[in-house]
């Protein structure tokens, strides 16, 4: 039988979902930090290009890629600045406005994501007992 | 200590958004601090009033959960000048009756308290919505008939 990957591909997306939400929450509530650098994470899309060729942490006590707690090759970065706001005169480059655009972003597609599994679920249990 | 602890995004995140919670509301205390004790002068003749009080954030690792967190960094205080002002029966009058008031602007603590404000609603919404990300996961498991 083929191997389902629909799980799995889900599964990968919500964690990256929840890995951007955790970089985002961050930028956020470093909205007044002095010399604070607003970041991002790499996209779903590279990360499904690149596939699994990420160095494995086998050992807890290897270096990590990023401070992030994941298995996924996802690299965090500065985001592109803001055209009409740029750096402000503290060093911070946080819009607040952008960063809520990218939250309204990750409620949508992490809402497309359990909709999606909860009816394949649905599909399947309805093929198993017919 | 092992420094890789299993804990997942989303309570970090929710960790991160409380603590952006925490400094802005220190913020808001120092801004009422300020604006409480924007006319407190000295009691004694030429003596100091009130000092702006500032505060600064800076960013920080957890150690616990291992997530990028904002804390206070210093609480210090506004080094500019008093100003002085003439009025020679407050007992705070020098010799030549002038009183030392204290370097409070009222205005820059009102636009202090609206972006304090503004930062401490963002950083509720980021709670709000990490909130809903991990029901609408949990929801995955009631059983759809």
């Amino acid at each position: 039988m083929e191997p389902i990957q629909l799980f799995s591909l889900a599964s990968r997306q919500a964690e990256w979902l929840s890995l951007r939400q955790e970089v985002i929450a961050g930028n956020i509530a470093n909205a007044n930090t002095p010399k604070f650098m607003a970041k991002d994470i790499t996209p779903f899309s590279a990360i499904m290009a690149a596939g699994q060729f990420g160095m494995a942490r086998t050992n807890p006590n290897h270096l990590a890629a990023s401070d992030l707690n994941t298995d996924l090759d996802v690299d965090v970065r500065e985001a592109p600045l803001n055209g009409e706001i740029g750096v402000q005169v503290s060093g911070n480059s946080v819009a607040l406005a952008d960063e809520m655009t990218k939250m309204g972003e990750i409620q949508r597609q992490h809402s497309l994501n359990t909709n999606l599994v909860s009816s394949f679920n649905r599909m399947m249990l309805m093929t198993v007992k017919g | 200590m092992d420094s890789v602890t299993a804990t997942d995004p989303l309570s970090s995140a929710l960790k991160i958004a409380g603590s952006g919670l925490d400094v802005q509301s220190t913020r808001l205390r120092i801004v009422s601090e300020n604006i409480a004790n924007a006319q407190s002068t000295g009691d004694t003749p030429g003596a100091n009033p009130y000092r702006r009080k500032t505060v600064t954030f800076g960013s920080e690792v957890d150690r616990a959960s291992g997530a990028n967190i904002v804390k206070v960094k210093k609480l210090g205080y506004d080094k500019s000048n008093f100003t002085e002002s003439y009025d020679p029966s407050n007992p705070a009058a020098d010799t030549k009756g002038y009183v030392k008031m204290p370097n409070v602007n009222v205005l820059i603590e009102m636009a202090d308290m609206r972006e304090a404000n503004r930062t401490y609603e963002a950083n509720l919404q980021s709670v709000k919505q990490t909130r809903d990300l991990i029901t609408t996961t949990l929801d995955l498991l009631k059983s759809s008939q």
